[in-house]
């Protein structure tokens, strides 16, 4: 095998040339903050790809009706683009809450997805937000698909598109870590939903850390879905969140504390995707 | 492979192996040891330089990533003296065993220059990325807030 050999295209033209001509296997290097972790094997033999010099990949466009981010864009620029603010303010509160202002310097938003760890506090975002990929395959060719379909064997993740169909006036996100600063999540929640004259529309809502992959919660939506906000909605609410927990981590050690935390971390949502106070005498109620 | 970037404002063109980590250059190729490579998983912060003013871990970058950037580790930070931000530190007592200081100093130099007037949360949220076992942080934040104000020209 010939030794490591190392790219770093300008431009995406020479980012096809070098995936396509490398006749051995290709790794990609991007902020590297979960790559390079002591401990995890480095590429001995092969390419491996420098993929933040392209141009092209390091973007945020936010005017058009799809929102549209170039896999290599830093988590602290998604952390703090007015634009994206504007229209998903969840997945800005949730670039701000990963790992510390080092690591978001570095890690890119195709980083956090294609490491998938369950933990990733952007993939909640992205999966309620109806996330697609576009994808360079090892032939070259270009690609689209569904986040939730996607590993690395598709390709390399050159654009993460958001369908404006999909994205709904109000979001949220909220985690759950040892500590505040600095934490993976024990637990995450993503939520998009329409609310007007004091109900529910459709609402979307998916977990991370609670299975290897972000876990849609339907009966959590259904609790909500047309629904008027108020205290017994909430309760049933909860109920389905606890209920979620159950059926996704049966017997898990973490089972029992992570279905009394995220009746917590689900009035946290509610009351960020609609501007209210946590401390708001309807959630109080809804404990009660 | 060749790299070329600045260091502490010096230029630097040099041969390197390709997986080389940037905090292992700096330390073991530069001689700049003020900069310590802790834990190398990105939870200890000790590795902290700026690159192009900004705070990283150069434990989690190879070293032929920064090329043609501008790299300042703490040896460049204050060349004739040391600093305001660095002498708040000692006037507050925010150095024990020392061993965060370099990375601690450099991400409140990163903070301070990307937000001149932080809040007490937004200087806790911004030094998250450093662990210091030995001050608990407190005499830290204060030596921040104390810097804040002399460079806002309202005195120590």
């Amino acid at each position: 095998m010939m030794p490591l050999a190392i790219a770093v295209p300008a431009d995406v033209a020479e980012l096809r040339a070098a995936i396509v001509s490398s006749m051995n296997p290709v790794r990609f290097l991007a902020g590297g903050t979960d790559m390079l972790i002591a401990g995890r094997a480095l590429p001995e033999a092969g390419l491996l790809i420098d993929i933040t010099r392209v141009a092209d990949m390091a973007f945020i466009s936010t005017d058009g009706s799809d929102i549209c981010i170039g896999a290599a864009t830093t988590v602290a620029t998604v952390a703090s683009h007015p634009g994206l603010r504007a229209r998903l303010p969840a997945l800005c509160n949730a670039a701000a809450q990963c790992g510390s202002v080092q690591i978001r310097n570095r890690a890119t938003i195709g980083g956090n997805i294609a490491n998938a760890a369950p933990a990733a506090d952007l993939m909640p975002v992205l999966t309620v937000a109806g996330a697609l990929l576009r994808l360079i395959g090892r032939d070259g060719m270009q690609s689209e698909i569904l986040l939730g379909d996607y590993t690395p064997a598709h390709g390399l993740i050159t654009d993460v598109i958001l369908p404006g169909a999909g994205l709904l006036r109000r979001s949220a996100f909220v985690k759950l870590g040892p500590r505040e600063d600095l934490a993976i999540s024990r637990l995450n929640l993503a939520l998009l939903a329409d609310f007007q004259n004091g109900c529910f529309g459709a609402v979307r809502i998916a977990a991370g850390a609670l299975s290897h992959a972000p876990l849609i919660l339907s009966f959590a939506e259904a609790a909500l879905s047309g629904r008027k906000l108020e205290a017994a909605v909430l309760r049933d609410f909860l109920s389905t969140l606890a209920a979620e927990v159950d059926a996704a981590i049966p017997g898990r050690n973490s089972q029992l504390y992570k279905r009394r935390a995220i009746a917590g971390l689900g009035l946290d949502l509610i009351a960020q995707a609609l501007g209210l106070s946590p401390r708001d005498r309807l959630f109080e109620e809804a404990v009660e | 492979m060749k790299v070329s970037l600045t260091v502490n404002g010096s230029a630097i063109e040099t041969e390197i192996l390709p997986l080389l980590r940037l905090s292992g250059f700096l330390r073991d190729v530069l001689g700049l040891t003020g900069l310590k490579e802790g834990c190398c998983e990105g939870e200890c912060g000790a590795c902290t330089v700026l690159l192009d003013q900004k705070p990283v871990n150069s434990c989690l970058m190879l070293a032929f990533q920064a090329q043609g950037h501008e790299i300042l580790t703490i040896e460049g930070l204050g060349k004739a003296d040391i600093t305001g931000l660095q002498q708040a530190f000692l006037d507050v007592g925010a150095v024990q065993c020392g061993y965060c200081t370099p990375g601690m100093v450099l991400a409140a130099e990163g903070l301070l220059r990307a937000n001149p007037c932080p809040d007490e949360g937004e200087i806790r949220h911004g030094l998250a990325g450093n662990i210091c076992r030995c001050t608990g942080f407190e005499t830290i934040v204060q030596a921040v807030f104390s810097e804040s104000a002399v460079r806002q020209g309202m005195g120590r």
